[in-house]
């Protein structure tokens, strides 16, 4: 552009803004997104999994493993989710450095609990003090995926139970008369077959986790609603671009980036539903091959 | 194991006992198939004929009794009502040679018909793939859909349902074949596409056992055929005996009422 942003104070109009909104923090800020994308790319297949664990689980013939599935999605279910995303990394980080302090310092011998500290030898902590600063935030972002993965695989656990509970009995005896193994007849028709009956529970919580993202900022991860904020507030003339308070604006991005991620995943499901529902004997099913009439 | 040898049938069952709780279904039934026959059960709604048939591929576990499959009997651990196949690789190796049809077809809502018909050979058999589609097709063909293959079943008549579960079946190379009520949720002009298929099988001396409603099924087909009342076999015989000079007053009554329904 040929503008020099050295001295924002003699630029003006278009010149200030392009410059105004390529400052570091704005950069950190267009940054925030992806976090919010990478948190939500990352935390929903670990949730499913996490689900599907939980479910399987809950249903298993071994009475530990039913009481310890069932126990996860109704535990967890049963506790606000905020308080469950300020626990979570909190336990985790201390449950790691705990094993960590056990296994690389068996000769410190005082309690890891002194008073109200929890102090572990300076090798065991996670990450190392040393550590850079990236790697602690990666560290944080990676407590905070969990927690929320963790929060939400016992809701999707719930949705699969019922979603396995709902696929026709004789489907499955059918695989068995068949000569399927217990295995086979998971893999090749209970989990197929149950994905139409859990997706519209999975889509609702896609939409509740995509609008509970903004909980990061509790986990000390700076996401889009930090800056948004933090930006936005009015600027006095100590700073290099003064302005009044636009966090009507900021928001108001905020508020389309969401309009179009919730709206993109609607999309999204209705095509996963539209295969799902493929020759299935159901309304859905049906009215794709123009069977109902409307 | 027992060696099979040419005498040894291909289903033999001795003393069946089955029950829910202190429901008595089955009270001591015998029956022999050898190659080749056709043997019908029929007998009112409750007589235990399915749950007879059930017992057979082991989808209900019969609480005393033999089964024997082309000479090797099943071995079982434990007894009366807890008693289980003791051996699952010796469940699925008899199920995999004793095809089963249903009632309401059972087709695998979520892969189309040639899907349908290869999965088990692919998954269960470990046969080759392409070999196992080349095979579903002449299949699919004699059985009248090979139009259909790469149709899901919901988009098919009832009909046409039952003919790809029939291909299913016979894409297992089975040595016997159970039909449980094969026809009887049809409309009977879909009814008599799944009759002709049954009887082109019977004719190519399959064996076969098949629970049904329709006596003239029964009596086109088979070359036996036993009637069930209350768990306990009332009468059985040829089709010539048991239709045209039924001894026994139930099945006189039964095959009253039958004609009349």
């Amino acid at each position: 552009m040929g503008v020099s942003c050295a001295d924002p104070s003699l630029l003006e109009g278009l010149a200030w803004l392009s410059c105004y909104l390529m400052t570091g923090k704005h950069m950190a800020f267009y940054l925030s997104f992806l976090t919010v994308l990478i948190l939500l790319a990352i935390t929903a297949p670990v949730a499913i999994i996490f689900g599907l664990l939980g479910a399987v689980g809950s249903r298993a013939r071994l009475l530990p493993v039913r009481l310890l599935g069932r126990g996860y999605i109704s535990v967890v279910r049963g506790v606000p989710d905020i308080v469950f995303f300020l626990f979570v990394p909190i336990a985790l980080d201390q449950g790691f450095e705990y094993l960590r302090h056990r296994i690389m310092c068996p000769e410190v011998l005082e309690p890891v609990r002194q008073g109200n500290d929890f102090v572990v030898c300076t090798i065991a902590k996670l990450p190392l003090n040393s550590d850079p600063q990236w790697l602690h935030e990666i560290y944080g972002f990676a407590l905070a995926v969990l927690s929320f993965a963790i929060v939400f695989g016992a809701f999707a656990g719930n949705t699969f139970r019922g979603a396995f509970e709902a696929v026709p009995r004789n489907q499955l005896e059918t695989a068995e008369a068949y000569g399927m193994s217990r295995l086979q007849v998971f893999w090749r028709v209970l989990l197929p077959q149950m994905w139409i009956y859990a997706l519209p529970g999975l889509s609702n919580l896609w939409m509740i986790l995509i609008k509970v993202t903004p909980l990061l900022f509790l986990l000390g991860v700076e996401d889009i609603v930090y800056w948004a904020r933090e930006l936005g507030s009015a600027k006095t003339s100590a700073f290099s671009f003064p302005h009044p308070d636009w966090r009507l604006w900021y928001f108001l991005v905020l508020l389309l980036f969401y309009l179009g991620l919730t709206k993109i995943s609607e999309i999204v499901f209705a095509r996963l539903m539209a295969r799902y529902n493929m020759g299935q004997a159901t309304l859905g099913g049906s009215r794709q091959l123009g069977q109902v009439g409307r | 194991m027992t060696q099979q040898s040419k005498s040894d049938p291909v289903i033999a069952l001795r003393g069946i006992h089955k029950s829910y709780d202190d429901l008595m279904v089955l009270r001591g039934v015998d029956i022999r198939a050898h190659e080749g026959d056709v043997i019908s059960l029929i007998g009112s709604s409750g007589s235990g004929k399915s749950t007879l048939l059930r017992c057979i591929n082991m989808l209900e576990i019969c609480q005393q009794g033999d089964i024997q499959f082309c000479g090797e009997a099943v071995r079982w651990s434990g007894d009366g009502p807890g008693r289980m196949p003791a051996d699952q690789a010796q469940v699925v190796r008899m199920r995999t040679q004793l095809s089963m049809v249903f009632q309401s077809f059972n087709l695998w809502a979520h892969m189309t018909v040639l899907k349908n018909v290869i999965e088990a050979p692919v998954t269960v058999l470990k046969r080759e793939r392409g070999e196992a589609i080349d095979e579903a097709m002449a299949l699919l063909e004699k059985v009248g859909i090979a139009d259909k293959a790469h149709i899901y079943p919901a988009q098919l008549s009832g009909g046409q349902q039952q003919r790809a579960a029939i291909a299913r079946a016979l894409a297992m190379r089975p040595k016997a074949m159970l039909f449980d009520e094969p026809t009887s949720a049809l409309d009977p002009e879909l009814e008599q596409e799944v009759v002709k298929v049954i009887r082109q099988l019977a004719g190519e001396g399959r064996t076969m056992i098949l629970v049904t409603h329709d006596m003239k099924l029964a009596r086109d087909v088979s070359n036996h055929v036993v009637f069930l009342n209350q768990g306990v076999i009332e009468e059985e015989g040829s089709p010539e005996t048991v239709f045209g000079n039924p001894k026994t007053e139930r099945l006189q009554k039964f095959l009253h009422a039958s004609v009349a329904a």
